[in-house]
């Protein structure tokens, strides 16, 4: 088994959230790291999958960079969502 | 763009901090201003003192740099008073009691609970003894490891102590060499053994022979962290031993205006010499940076290699071994690198009766008395304190290193030092030792920060967490089959998020598996070695066992894991210098 990608320390964002990763015609479950850091005047969004739980893609973390702007939109929508998602329970 | 910790010690670093730190501590803890205090409390490590992590504000690691491990007769003394006056918290450890030295893996004394009141007296007295904090932390030479018997070893091929010392001499204090782009990591060894562990430094002078004289060779860009895990290079130097305050400092001086300032994860030299490749290290420091032609590499000891070999074990002078002199040193085992502060006074007390009063420490976390005469030795391994710290350890009391952890670092994910003492008494009660092994190496790192160097380990553990019957529980990704000597391996890793309480079941199958299926009288790292990296995971399954696990619950979310009411909303911090706690709406 590959080692982690994304350093996890007690400053990470989220250590265990139920992950998903999707191609054509298959799924995989696996616990999951997500992290928001800064990159050089961005911000930046990495998750990762544990390796152990997904044998269809090879150890690796995602990222995406956001403006600072891009990352208040997002913060914006993830209220919005967490509002909706307590009404659908 | 600068870091934010670069416009600080633009500001205020190095040997000017002192004159804060002290206004700070006679003011008291409330004047450090809100606003200032992230970078206060960067520059404080500077004078290794470190921060305490949430719930125990106010409250200090201090750790004190005795560079390759040596204590000179009475200065243990003077640690353990230290400790038993200054380094007591709120509540007690369950294991330890109220008050402990920790011994480093960089032979280097931590002290937790430490008011920054008191951080004046116990300045005073540590230089009274010729004690310091100095650049214990921070930007700057950190404690400068070895072979810790080095003088005092039938094994060394050049005393690495006097040039370890000159290092220390020379850039400790050294306002040239006060503000480098990071963390800097040099190891001397003067021994064929390898126990300087120069592999995972950023510098590291190893023991060599060139033209008929020894002297060492020069590897750079070792280290542990952030996930990046580099073997120190070789970068084709060798020096003859007058010269190697001068590589040191031309390594320095290549270091502190070619480090990347500008981030921080990517500022270890490491890094560099990644970039660069070795020949152009070398080239750089040789065009400018020195002013004398280097020689190229002399013929090296590494095949001789025995710490952390992974077999033929060195066992980290753990045991009785005779000194050149005559006298005898004996190494003693420490779980965890823990000892209360009445037995570390009692082995300041034994060191003094029968020794010379010197102690070393190891960078696996032990203690060594030196200069034993033969005649005393039995007396000295008749004292109580040797059976709780023993030169004669169990294999699986032997060989674990752990991290702080939750305990106080405001890094780690995972409870740990209680954890590995428990791991390791559950081993010793319940698993058979598999033949020829003398020690087994179990690091327990509480993150991916590696202190507890878990990457060079027969079992390493890093701390994460894992859903168990539903709720978030402790837990640790495991890897296999790490260690240095003349091969130096990273271990694999081959399981994550093992809930900590299915841990020593692991292990128990593990070996299990080795005892079985091992060929010939292959050692565990050769075992481990041998298989690909899907079978290994094939090995041995978690498993649930009668091992109880306290701590099972999110450490990090108390505010101490061993206090009673461990909820953060119960913390006593911060506090005043006499440990009150002080009202939030003063």
């Amino acid at each position: 088994m590959a080692d982690r990608i994304i350093k996890v320390n007690a400053y990470t964002t989220f250590n265990l959230l139920d992950g998903e990763a999707e191609g054509h015609g298959w799924t995989e479950a696996a616990l999951a790291v997500l992290n928001v850091t800064t990159d050089d005047g961005d911000v930046r969004l990495e998750l990762e999958l544990d390796n152990t739980d997904t044998d269809r893609v090879p150890a690796h973390a995602e990222r995406a960079t956001l403006s600072p702007e891009q990352a208040r939109e997002l913060a914006g929508e993830l209220e919005s969502y967490a509002d909706r998602a307590e009404r659908d329970e | 763009m600068p870091t934010d910790v670069e416009r600080w010690k633009d500001e205020v670093y190095g040997n000017e901090i002192r004159e804060h730190l002290f206004r700070f501590a006679e003011e008291g803890w409330d004047a450090i201003p809100d606003d200032e205090a992230d970078a206060w409390f960067e520059r404080f490590k500077w004078w290794g003192l470190y921060h305490q992590r949430k719930g125990q504000e106010s409250y200090f690691m201090m750790r004190i740099g005795t560079p390759n491990g040596v204590l000179e007769p009475g200065q243990l003394r003077t640690v353990a008073e230290i400790a038993d006056e200054y380094a007591r918290g709120p509540v007690d450890n369950p294991e330890f009691g109220a008050a402990y030295c920790d011994w480093t893996t960089r032979q280097s004394i931590q002290l937790h609970w430490i008011k920054l009141e008191d951080v004046p007296e116990i300045f005073e007295k540590l230089e009274a003894n010729d004690l310091s904090t100095q650049q214990a932390c921070g930007d700057s030479w950190r404690n400068i490891v070895g072979c810790p018997v080095a003088g005092k070893d039938t094994h060394e091929h050049i005393d690495a102590w006097p040039v370890a010392e000159e290092l220390h001499e020379t850039f400790k204090g050294d306002d040239e060499y006060a503000n480098l782009p990071r963390k800097w990591k040099v190891s001397v060894t003067g021994c064929d053994q390898g126990c300087g562990q120069g592999d995972i430094n950023d510098l590291a002078f190893e023991p060599a022979e060139k033209h008929g004289e020894l002297g060492f060779n020069v590897r750079i860009g070792g280290g542990l962290s952030r996930k990046e895990p580099r073997l120190a290079r070789d970068v084709d130097i060798w020096v003859p031993e007058e010269k190697a305050t001068d590589i040191a400092a031309a390594t320095t001086e290549l270091f502190n205006d070619h480090g990347d300032r500008e981030d921080r994860y990517n500022a270890r030299i490491k890094f560099l010499v990644d970039e660069w490749g070795a020949e152009k290290m070398r080239r750089v420091l040789q065009e400018d940076y020195t002013d004398w032609d280097l020689e190229t590499a002399g013929e090296d000891l590494r095949d001789q290699y025995t710490y952390n070999a992974g077999g033929h074990e060195h066992g980290d002078h753990v045991g009785v071994h005779e000194q050149p002199d005559g006298n005898y040193y004996v190494g003693l085992n420490v779980l965890v690198g823990r000892m209360g502060v009445e037995a570390t006074s009692e082995l300041a007390d034994l060191a003094e009766e029968y020794g010379s009063g010197e102690v070393r420490l190891t960078q696996r976390q032990n203690v060594i008395v030196t200069d034993i005469p033969e005649e005393d030795l039995d007396d000295f391994l008749a004292a109580d304190l040797l059976d709780d710290y023993s030169p004669d350890p169990h294999p699986f009391m032997r060989g674990s290193i752990a991290c702080t952890g939750t305990e106080f670092c405001s890094l780690s994910i995972v409870e740990t030092k209680n954890r590995q003492v428990r791991y390791a008494r559950w081993l010793k009660e319940n698993v058979d030792v598999p033949a020829g092994v003398t020690d087994f190496h179990i690091h327990l790192s509480g993150c991916t920060a590696s202190c507890a160097q878990p990457q060079i380990a027969d079992v390493s553990l890093r701390g994460m967490k894992t859903r168990k019957d539903g709720e978030p529980v402790e837990a640790l990704d495991i890897g296999l089959g790490g260690g240095l000597g003349e091969n130096p391996h990273f271990a694999e890793w081959v399981e994550m998020r093992v809930p900590a309480d299915e841990v020593p079941g692991y292990i128990q199958n593990l070996l299990d598996t080795y005892e079985a299926e091992r060929e010939d009288e292959e050692t565990f790292r050769e075992f481990i070695q041998r298989h690909e990296e899907d079978a290994l995971q094939e090995l041995a399954d978690p498993e649930e066992t009668d091992y109880d696990d306290p701590y099972m619950h999110n450490t990090k979310m108390t505010w101490y894991p061993y206090a009673e009411d461990d909820d953060m909303g119960s913390s006593p911090a911060p506090t005043n210098g006499d440990g009150e706690p002080i009202s939030a709406d003063d």
